[in-house]
């Protein structure tokens, strides 16, 4: 297993970073930005584990001092209780990170789908900072995310709006215009959005003719 | 705009009854709109209910005491709206059983035990879903029928239970304490056998029920009764089939991505002999008793907190 460390003792740099802050999410595209984003701030020694990496193996090896963990892996439990338990304990046992006098932050964090452990022997003075500039990164992914999704719906929409004015001037034949406006009008008097009517007559047809 | 309530749950069998509720449009027949959210981890449940986003949650007692009381860090407010599935968990061990059956408890368990770590040439890697479920008493109760002392003479890990079915395939794990249909699974695949389980250890154990936020109190009395009509379906003996099927489905189609065969096998008390429970009645104080009896022998509450944990 080999960490992700490509911003360390760079010129001006200290020579031993004071924090280490492991970043563990299987979204390497996110796991990425994110370190990348931590990586502005030179105190920090930053590092990811590789996708498909065991976490309490991760945090068992590098020993870090944060913990920043995508709430999505479900090897997250196994961290979880790991300071309760009576195997071999980790050298440095670490535990969720809780800001009891922000909760806004701390709601804001698990509902992004982000969370955060630390070392329970030697807590770093202030986290926060590593969990908004995550919660930051989460919530510009889950954006462009969604971005996405609503451009692949709309593309989606057009394409059987397209198939759905060819079939209907072909059948009726008739202009692109007016085979448009004949969606349009459907679609105002049955309170439907076009692509609807356009893949309910695309579905009709493709019944009525098939043999 | 008011967000649905939301249910969390874990890809297991026992979380049928929310599943069916759903999908047979049994909770809108009580004007409830829930969205169920299909969680990869036992920590985001209990993350879930502490810090609001989930409203309620298929969970083990042990796991929604210590949620409740903030040993996670922040104490939730919930209640016990009914229980939800009775028994289920299977104690599963890689490799082969020493004996035809099993393992009784006594001295004869403890020869199967010793002969079957023998064959394994380490100390015996054992995982179980969560540090606080009812799968670790479980298994610590089974140790201590046959003479084994869980701190030494085992390893503990803790791992989601739908991993546990490569861990055993990779030897990673030596067997564990999974919930159903995981055990299940494991021995149809014959990566492991069945040494006991739930009705070896406590006979008819709460295992999972369902706990909900203080703030939809004003939901309670509706969300019970969709859950009841539910698990009257789950109970049907005709309606398993459809069940594992609904179970089986993909999330994004409405189940839980679960072996069929093995989940089909989990609700039939013919083909194991550690089947789920489906059973939608008040929380009492027996069924905490022996729960809260072993945390406290843990060391996870005190006695004060035991004795103020009435349901």
């Amino acid at each position: 297993m080999t960490p992700i460390d490509d911003a360390t003792n760079g010129p001006g740099r200290p020579a031993r970073p004071p924090m280490t802050v492991l970043v563990a999410d299987e979204n390497t595209r996110r796991a990425r930005a994110l370190s990348d984003d931590l990586r502005a701030d030179p105190s920090l020694c930053v590092l990811s584990i590789p996708a498909g990496t065991a976490l309490i193996d991760a945090v068992r090896q590098y020993q870090p001092d944060v913990v920043l963990v995508d709430m999505g892996r479900a090897d997250r439990d196994a961290l979880d209780s790991i300071r309760a338990l009576s195997q071999p304990a980790l050298e440095r046992p670490v535990a969720l990170f809780v800001d009891r006098d922000d909760v806004e932050l701390m709601e804001t964090a698990f509902d992004i789908g982000i969370c955060s452990y630390n070392v329970l022997d030697a807590p770093p003075d202030d986290v926060k900072p590593l969990l908004r500039a995550a919660i930051a990164l989460y919530t510009r992914f889950q954006r462009t995310r969604g971005e996405l999704t609503e451009a692949q719906r709309k593309l989606a929409e057009q394409k059987i709006i397209d198939q759905a004015k060819r079939l209907f001037m072909k059948n009726e034949n008739t202009t692109e215009d007016q085979a448009y406006r004949w969606f349009r009008r459907r679609a105002m008097q049955t309170s439907q959005r076009i692509a609807a009517v356009a893949a309910d007559y695309v579905a009709a047809h493709a019944r009525a003719d098939a043999p | 705009m008011t967000r649905p309530l939301r249910i969390g749950l874990l890809r297991l069998t026992d979380s049928a009854p929310v599943i069916i509720a759903r999908n047979h449009g049994l909770f809108a027949q009580y004007g409830l709109t829930p969205e169920v959210v299909v969680s990869p981890s036992w920590s985001n449940i209990a993350d879930g209910l502490a810090w609001k986003t989930l409203d309620a949650a298929i969970i083990f007692p042990p796991l929604a005491i210590m949620t409740a009381l903030g040993r996670r860090g922040h104490a939730a407010a919930l209640r016990p709206l009914c229980t939800l599935s009775r028994g289920g968990n299977t104690l599963v061990l890689r490799g082969t059983n020493p004996l035809d059956t099993a393992w009784p408890p006594g001295a004869a368990g403890r020869q199967a035990f010793d002969a079957w770590r023998h064959t394994l040439g380490r100390r015996p890697r054992l995982a179980v879903v969560h540090m606080y479920s009812t799968h670790l008493l479980i298994l610590r109760r089974f140790l201590g029928m046959i003479g084994v002392d869980m701190d030494s003479g085992i390893e503990l890990v803790v791992m989601p239970p739908a991993d546990m079915i490569t861990a055993l395939a990779d030897r990673a794990i030596d067997g564990g304490c999974v919930g159903p249909s995981w055990g299940t699974e494991a021995c149809l695949r014959g990566l492991g056998f069945l040494v006991g389980g739930s009705s070896t250890v406590m006979p008819s154990h709460l295992e999972k029920l369902l706990v909900i936020s203080d703030t939809i109190a004003d939901s309670a009395a509706p969300l019970k009764a969709a859950l009841r009509d539910a698990v009257s379906y789950c109970q049907a003996p005709d309606n398993r089939h459809a069940i594992a099927q609904d179970l089986a489905r993909p999330p994004e189609k409405g189940g839980l991505a679960l072996p069929s065969r093995a989940t089909l096998a989990t609700l039939d008390e013919k083909t194991t002999p550690e089947p789920v429970t489906f059973i939608a009645e008040d929380v009492t104080q027996p069924d905490f008793e022996w729960i809260t009896q072993d945390m406290s022998d843990l060391g996870w509450i005190d006695e004060t907190e035991r004795r103020t944990l009435g349901v």
